[in-house]
């Protein structure tokens, strides 16, 4: 048997040793080498995962129904005793110390995670080998590569707000170093400061989000803490057991936010302070993951190399958010608004970004919608709050992290053929020139589309199938309320009046809501299925089909990408190939239930997933025929749309693109045709002929007012029409810019020159008093020495006649 | 008045009066030698006033610090005659006017206007009867040594 508590250290510490002998080493001795330690450490720190992840696969069937979970105490951070006055109800005031430890934790998620994160990142970094050959910041390329990896084994593992806090400003950290990799280019630089900023917005709300935390529960850890005395000890397991549980109930001081006494007790807020902490962390969440109030970043993000795009933007960090919603399920548990809030922003960014997708000419770009597109699915998945809900957004985070990758590594190995060109009207035709890289890209745009039996067509469709029985659910609970004849009021304490996983407690009126978002959401989430496939395809055949076409900047030689950039674009298009497969086989009805999915059935053990609120709800475990074929149909008829419009001729390309442009209302409102047309000319003349000339002209000024008063909401279509929008990205940027940046430059402009005038000139002010007494003194400084003579006799006799 | 208030007294206007002067001398002369010589007055003023005290309390404690302050005073002589030298030495002036390098800067330097006008005539001074050998002047020679 493994150490399982040793493990958890190494898997941060190996990626966290690399980046400190590249930042050593890397500028002086190992110059072009740099890259094997990075490989190695995480390529070690991916091995010692898959370890964690089959002890805890052991470990887990022997675990109490709570759920498995082990905590490794590393040492005591801060520790600040009676921190607070705490007073939850029902219990009288007492004071809380504020002690945050560092403590990891080994769960399901964890090592699910954990697992996806360096898998994924080994593989960038053998890709980024051969990527960024030749660069001049080879060693600080993997030095961040390696230091965000161990911030990121570190986020999912830790098992403290505060440290979570901490890891997550780390990854930002390296995620605004890496995009800005590049910063003599000034388009990287301030991509970089944009991730960063809006990434502060996000994080604001996820301080305030903790703040309340800890002032509404009076912990920040996650587990459930022992007394002081055995956490003195270092790395102390904690073995679960009822007892121990039942000792926690007893002393609430020592159950953590999400510990396993706390979510076998219930002891949830809800209501309005619930609901608003659910939403601080969503907004946070929102923030790492790009959903939509702040997901301008992430397309900008796509400046930086393109492993990176593929690392952080497509696979690991933008996953933080949907890991940390699924770690703190059970607050969001507590708050059905919450929920259905987490759903409708998914949806909502699902939606907006494949519209936006649709229209760009960046094959990174199109790939970053994609991704936020695809984030929003999870938020989806999240925001339904059923187990299955859950388990499905996590399967799709797993299987998306692949695929994606596959994508977006893709794109580099295009990018590093066509002499870094990414503009996708620039080259087209690639796929004899570069076989391999058009192989996997096909692999993983298919799997992105959701065409079975691809891993995106599983995962996806646990998802949608996710948001059905949601929406089931809730009709089912409205016709169990009506068949009962009664309101929701006295639900709660009418046991017979239970309702159906865990909504007994809603009211009708968010019962309504509930089944009218969720209905929505599945619409909105099978059209933008519908897009993922259409976007995908379409950067795929423009890229790789079409006459052979290649920019002048590849200088003549365009050719497939070295053997260490093909080798992970073939590790992760096989997984993009059988990771669905492998693990779902809801399809499969002769397994037993609660073993048909099982990734699924495997995270299910950890804690917050295992017991409390979302325990009661159904579990993924049964295959949608009728959503799954609509998924297909839905795939296949954006895949069949994309291939008739981009596969040959692109006639029907430019008709549809002027029809969405508006074209023809542009040309409705060209006003000179109107005098064109040979009756109103000859009118005109017939008029003038008549000595009427002065008439004609005031009833053509007056017409011509008339049709810009009537034509004006046209004009304003012309400028947003649908193609526009799109192409535009929806005029976020420029929103945002109107709306809130210029405001704010406006602002500190005026308190720039409040500065300058108004305290600055106080300052000068005061500054200029000595000065002015000293011009006055200086004059006595005449150098005579009768003079100074006589003013120490005079000021002697002063000070005699004072005493007098 | 008693006899020994009236002595003490006696002494003190002397000894106050001997103070005065040298103040005023000190503060209306420029000649440097004369400055010290009235600083030199100063102090044998207050010395007198001791030596009075002195007797009034019928101690020697006054006439001893009087002779202490003599012995000071000797000293200070020395190095301020020797300054006053070194002073003249550099300049071939005695006006105190002459040193006015501490005043402020761009502050212009003070010039006394009202110096009454040497007489040209060389018979203004008292003409002594000759007496020993007249020695023979070098006519090459500055009248003082002017050096840095």
């Amino acid at each position: 048997m493994f150490a399982i508590e040793k493990l958890i250290l190494w898997i941060p510490a190996l990626p966290l040793l690399a980046a400190l002998i590249t930042a050593l080493l890397g500028p002086k001795f190992l110059r072009s080498t740099c890259h094997i330690p990075a490989i190695i450490g995480i390529g070690a720190s991916f091995l010692f995962s898959l370890l964690l992840l089959t002890e805890v696969r052991r470990e887990q069937d022997a675990a109490p129904p709570g759920g498995f979970e082990r905590i490794v105490t590393v040492w005591n951070w801060a520790n600040l005793n009676d921190a607070y006055e705490h007073a939850e109800a029902a219990q009288p005031p007492r004071a809380v110390p504020l002690r945050i430890d560092v403590v990891m934790r080994i769960d399901a998620l964890t090592s699910m995670m954990l697992c996806m994160v360096t898998s994924v990142a080994t593989l960038v970094a053998v890709f980024a080998a051969g990527y960024m050959h030749g660069d001049r910041g080879y060693w600080r390329f993997f030095s961040y590569v390696s230091l965000f990896v161990f911030s990121m084994t570190m986020l999912v593992s830790v098992s403290n707000f505060a440290l979570l806090f901490v890891f997550w400003e780390a990854v930002g950290v390296c995620s605004y170093l890496l995009i800005g990799f590049w910063y003599e280019k000034p388009e990287a630089a301030a991509a970089g400061k944009k991730a960063f900023l809006v990434n502060r917005v996000g994080d604001f709300g996820f301080a305030l989000a903790l703040f309340l935390i800890w002032t509404t529960y009076g912990t920040l850890d996650f587990h459930d803490s022992q007394s002081v005395d055995s956490i003195a000890s270092n790395a102390t397991a904690v073995a679960a057991d009822d007892s121990l549980i039942a000792a926690s109930v007893a002393n609430p001081g020592t159950s953590g936010v999400l510990g396993k006494a706390r979510i076998a007790s219930g002891g949830y807020v809800g209501g309005a302070v619930g609901f608003v902490i659910c939403a601080l962390l969503l907004l946070g969440a929102c923030g790492k993951s790009a959903q939509f109030p702040l997901h301008v970043w992430l397309p900008d993000a796509m400046e930086g190399p393109t492993p990176v795009s593929a690392l952080i933007h497509a696979a690991t960090m933008v996953t933080a958010g949907v890991y940390m919603v699924a770690r703190c399920t059970p607050l969001f548990m507590a708050s059905p608004d919450a929920q259905v809030l987490v759903s409708c922003v998914g949806g909502l960014t699902a939606l907006l970004a494949g519209l936006i997708a649709l229209t760009q000419w960046d094959l990174k770009r199109v790939l970053a919608y994609s991704t936020v597109s695809q984030l929003g699915f999870m938020f989806l998945g999240l925001g339904t709050g059923s187990l299955a809900g859950i388990t499905a957004a996590m399967f799709h985070l797993f299987t998306h992290a692949f695929f994606k990758a596959v994508l977006f590594l893709g794109a580099g190995s295009v990018m590093h053929a066509m002499g870094n060109v990414i503009d996708m009207r620039r080259f087209g035709g690639l796929r004899r020139i570069m076989p391999i890289t058009y192989g996997t890209f096909l692999i993983g745009s298919l799997a992105l589309a959701g065409v079975p039996p691809l891993a995106g067509f599983w995962s996806k469709d646990a998802v949608l199938g996710a948001v059905h029985d949601k929406l089931h659910l809730y009709e089912q609970q409205i016709e169990l309320r009506h068949a009962q004849g009664g309101g929701a009021a006295d639900a709660t304490t009418d046991p017979a009046r239970a309702g159906i996983g865990g909504l007994e407690t809603l009211t009708d009126g968010q019962l309504v809501c509930g089944i009218q978002a969720y209905g929505w959401l599945y619409y909105a989430a099978t059209l933008t299925a519908f897009l993922t496939a259409f976007y995908t395809l379409r950067a795929l055949l423009l890229t790789f089909h079409g006459t052979e076409r290649v920019p002048h900047e590849a200088h003549g030689h365009a050719h497939e990408s070295p053997a260490s950039m093909t080798f992970p674009l073939m590790v992760l298009a096989a997984a993009a190939c059988i990771a669905g497969l492998f693990f779902d086989q809801t399809y499969n009805a002769s397994l037993p239930s609660g073993q048909r999915h099982s990734f699924a059935a495997f995270l299910a053990s950890a804690p917050q997933l295992a017991a409390g609120a979302v325990g009661k709800t159904p579990a993924l475990d049964s295959f949608h025929l009728s959503v799954a074929a609509t998924s297909v149909l839905v795939s296949l008829a954006g895949i069949g749309l994309a291939m008739y419009l981009y596969l040959g001729d692109t006639r029907e390309v430019r008709v549809l693109t002027s029809l969405f442009n508006l074209d023809g209302v542009v040309q409705s409102l060209d006003v000179r045709r109107v005098f064109r047309w040979r009756w109103v000319a000859a009118l005109d003349r017939m008029a003038r002929r008549a000595g009427l000339g002065l008439v004609a002209t005031v009833t053509g000024y007056l017409l011509g007012a008339v049709l810009i008063v009537v034509s004006a909401p046209l004009l304003v279509a012309m400028y947003v029409s649908p193609y526009r929008l799109s192409q535009r990205k929806f005029y976020f940027d420029e929103l945002y810019d109107w709306g809130i940046v210029r405001p704010l430059r406006g602002f500190s402009r005026l308190l720039a020159s409040a500065d300058r005038w108004l305290i600055d000139s106080l300052v000068n002010f005061v500054g200029a008093v000595p000065p002015a007494i000293g011009a006055v003194c200086r004059r006595m400084q005449t150098g005579l020495v009768p003079f100074y003579a006589l003013a120490m006799l005079l000021a002697m006799l002063l000070l005699l006649a004072s005493q007098l | 008045m008693p006899e020994a208030s009236q002595q003490l007294f006696n002494y003190l206007i002397v000894g106050g009066l001997v103070f005065a002067l040298g103040t005023i001398g000190f503060i209306v002369r420029r000649n440097l030698i004369v400055m010290f010589l009235c600083a030199e007055m100063m102090l044998q003023g207050v010395s007198i006033s001791l030596v009075g005290w002195g007797r009034y309390h019928d101690r020697l404690g006054g006439q001893m610090l009087v002779l202490f302050m003599i012995a000071v005073a000797a000293c200070e002589a020395g190095v301020a005659l020797a300054l006053i030298v070194m002073l003249y030495q550099k300049s071939g002036k005695l006006d105190v006017t002459f040193w006015q390098g501490v005043r402020e800067e761009g502050r212009a330097a003070f010039v006394d206007r009202n110096v009454p006008r040497e007489l040209d005539r060389e018979d203004h001074w008292p003409r002594l009867t000759p007496a020993g050998i007249e020695p023979t002047l070098d006519e090459e020679a500055p009248l003082h040594r002017s050096r840095v």
